[in-house]
């Protein structure tokens, strides 16, 4: 993709998202945001996982209430299930330690299970989910199968989060994983902290904005060096959350066509959710401080980007989640090599071998 | 605030197979002396800088003609930050290398580029900064050491202060006024390359509360200083030594210098299994890898030319609170008293973080001027 049709894809989904219709969905979908990642030659734009961040980015700027990354992935995975012309897929996990069960009987397959916390689970028409266990399968059902039933719920900024029972279901494809859903998990909160790293700025705007207008003791409370310090922070971590995520699209594009075979192993990849969930509660703290009290008000509109933070760092795997992951892969290698030869390895990254 | 985002950082073939080169070289080089000393930079070895000298790694990016390598500074970067992860000794020649080098290359006179760099590039010549002084800390345009005319040079007189390595450098990149402070209180600067053996120099060490005497009082008493000591142009002092401080600013130095630690803490982590340890451990190293990409992009934007400033106080900032707070998790993941004189090389290892971490947000800039340079970046003033 060309750096002409990447900005193109930057002002289409900067105007929409700035405009803010109230279809705004419908709209994201005219333009096939929403395919962004399927292949041209299947009716999507076919951008690379770097590029879909960035588009996430702005969408979280803007605190939009739509279930992009969700259909995003979702429309990825059912191409790969051989599904076409979906209206809103979304993507799900079974709980911990309760994976959903998948059961075949003469030609037809059946799934039993919970699905939790499933985003737009209610409102979507598709779920696409990938089974635990030795032979992954990819799984795609349908919204209205019957056996579906959907118990609503939300986070923290109202977006849905609905837990899901499967019983009997007769799912509409079910095909060999090429990977495990740990991947997906992993692809994911990239995807979310691309969110969360928008939001972050625009957080940082808003404050950096309210900061130079508001007057207290006769100036701008931003010419007060205590504030002018708390705000210095705030767009450190802006840029560290930016940063760390970037790095962990691009893991991305390169667990895609390399031989790696799970995405959650990706220092990179967890490294984004760690730094931008870290980042994501300073920085809601900050600007929460300097706007006072007014930043607490309902009418006010900072809150529908701190609490779509404070909700989607906890969402598909908190901090310590991916901490865990981390730590336990530097201590399960065996080889003596030091740490830093094991997180900066020699081999470049621009000769990766087979394609996927 | 599109001013604030960092450009992908650029991964260079020549840099990777230097890198590999580097790990063959200190995997060979036998210069693990001390490992418990307690120094930053891991130590003053003339030997160790002599002999990366003659590997062309120092003064990378000299062109061939001065000694050096005629690198790109992507490729200089992936050399210094395998020496500072394996905490190679490379103080003697850390600051000629990263900062007065290039000082000399952008502003020097050709005869002092031709005397200086070949000698900086074989790792025999050293430099230290002159620039704080005893009421001139943040507040560096506030300097009073004083060059005043005299037939054929000048007559230096004043105080430095902190000044790391004087007692065992070569040379000393001087900022001082060289006319009275004005209403323009940046005006009236200049620099010199002072030569340390210079009649009127006294350097006195002070000792750090590590135990350790690496910075210095530096004295000029009626230092004479010939006209060719003048680097650049005379009362540009403030512009060059803004430049300069880009360099010091950005480079893998201010995220890599505790690394040390955390490699002990792997190793006792692989023999005394911790879930508290392990998830803290993988917090930090998100840092260090998200770090890591940030002063790449910062290398690669002084690269192209693009004025790095305001990203390298960022990152400077976020990267030495990161090594301070390294004893400070650790600390809640594993049980271990400090002692600089423990056989056990993790406890070692601590106390020598725990004694240097604050000096981490305060050398090279401190936090609050650095936040003060983030906070006019983005408009607040």
């Amino acid at each position: 993709m060309d750096d002409e049709t990447r900005e193109m894809l930057h002002q289409t989904a900067e105007s929409i998202f700035a405009d803010g219709p109230p279809d705004l969905w419908e709209v994201l979908r005219s333009v096939g945001i929403d395919k962004a990642l399927v292949p041209e030659s299947k009716g999507g734009v076919g951008v690379s996982w770097a590029i879909a961040c960035e588009l996430l980015g702005i969408a979280g700027k803007h605190a939009a209430a739509v279930p992009l990354a969700e259909a995003m992935i979702g429309h990825w995975l059912l191409d790969l299930a051989g599904i076409e012309d979906a209206e809103l897929p979304t993507i799900a996990f079974s709980a911990p330690l309760e994976p959903v069960r998948l059961s075949r009987s003469g030609d037809e397959w059946h799934v039993d299970g919970a699905l939790v916390r499933v985003p737009w689970g209610s409102a979507c028409t598709h779920v696409a989910f990938i089974s635990e266990g030795p032979a992954p399968q990819l799984i795609v059902v349908s919204r209205r199968a019957s056996g579906v039933s959907v118990t609503p719920g939300q986070n923290l900024a109202g977006e849905p989060r609905d837990d899901m029972t499967l019983e009997g279901v007769a799912p509409l494809a079910v095909v060999p994983a090429p990977f495990e859903s740990n991947s997906v998990l992993a692809i994911a909160a990239v995807m979310r902290s691309a969110q969360m790293a928008g939001a972050i700025e625009r957080a940082l705007d808003l404050t950096v904005d309210y900061a130079n207008m508001r007057v207290q003791f006769g100036r701008p409370i931003g010419k007060f060096q205590a504030v002018q310090q708390s705000i210095a922070v705030l767009a450190t971590q802006a840029a560290a959350a930016r940063a760390a995520t970037e790095a962990g699209s691009e893991a991305i594009d390169v667990w895609i066509v390399g031989e790696d075979e799970s995405l959650m192993r990706s220092v990179a990849v967890a490294s984004a959710k760690i730094r931008t969930g870290e980042s994501a509660g300073e920085a809601a703290a900050i600007s929460h401080q300097v706007f006072g009290a007014i930043g607490f008000t309902e009418e006010h509109e900072l809150h529908r980007f701190t609490k779509r933070l404070w909700s989607w760092r906890d969402e598909y795997g908190s901090e310590a989640f991916w901490a865990d992951v981390i730590g336990e892969s530097i201590l399960g290698n065996e080889s003596e090599k030091t740490l830093w030869r094991t997180l900066a390895p020699t081999r470049s990254s621009l000769d990766i071998g087979a394609t996927r | 605030m599109s001013n604030l985002s960092f450009p992908r950082p650029r991964q260079s073939e020549v840099g990777e197979r230097l890198r590999t080169e580097v790990r063959e070289f200190l995997d060979d080089f036998d210069w693990r002396g001390d490992p418990h000393a307690a120094s930053a930079f891991g130590g003053f070895d003339p030997e160790f800088s002599e002999a990366l000298g003659a590997r062309g790694w120092i003064g990378m990016g000299f062109p061939k003609s001065y000694g050096g390598g005629g690198y790109g500074l992507v490729e200089r970067y992936a050399v210094l930050e395998e020496l500072l992860a394996a905490r190679a000794p490379i103080s003697a020649h850390s600051v000629a290398d990263r900062q007065s080098g290039q000082l000399l290359l952008r502003f020097g006179s050709e005869r002092q580029r031709e005397e200086i760099l070949p000698g900086i590039a074989a790792g025999k010549s050293y430099f230290c900064i002159g620039m704080s002084e005893p009421d001139s800390g943040s507040d560096l345009a506030s300097v009073r050491t004083r060059a005043t005319k005299v037939d054929g040079g000048w007559l230096v007189n004043g105080a430095k202060i902190w000044t790391t390595n004087a007692h065992r450098s070569h040379y000393m990149i001087l900022l001082c006024r060289t006319s009275p402070s004005s209403q323009e209180r940046h005006a009236g600067l200049s620099q010199f390359l002072v030569d340390m053996k210079t009649p009127g120099i006294v350097c006195r060490p002070i000792v750090n509360i590590a135990g350790v005497e690496d910075f210095n009082e530096v004295h000029l008493q009626d230092a004479f200083l010939p006209d060719e000591a003048l680097i650049g142009v005379e009362g540009d002092g403030w512009k060059q030594v803004t430049s300069e401080l880009a360099f010091e600013r950005s480079g893998p130095e201010r995220f890599l210098s505790h690394l040390s630690v955390l490699e002990e803490f792997v190793r006792v982590l692989k023999s005394q299994p911790s879930a508290v340890g392990t998830r803290a451990l993988g917090r930090l190293v998100a840092h260090l890898v998200t770090l890591r990409r940030m002063s790449r992009s910062v290398a690669t934007m002084i690269a192209d030319g693009q004025d790095a400033a305001l990203h390298a106080a960022l990152v400077k900032d976020l990267g030495t609170c990161f090594e301070q707070e390294i004893p400070e998790i650790l600390r809640l993941a594993l049980q271990a008293e400090p002692d600089p004189h423990a056989a056990d090389s993790y406890r070692a290892a601590l106390a020598y973080v725990v004694l240097n971490a604050p000096s981490c947000t305060i050398r090279g800039g401190t936090k609050e001027v650095l936040r003060s340079i983030v906070a006019k970046g983005l408009g607040l003033r």
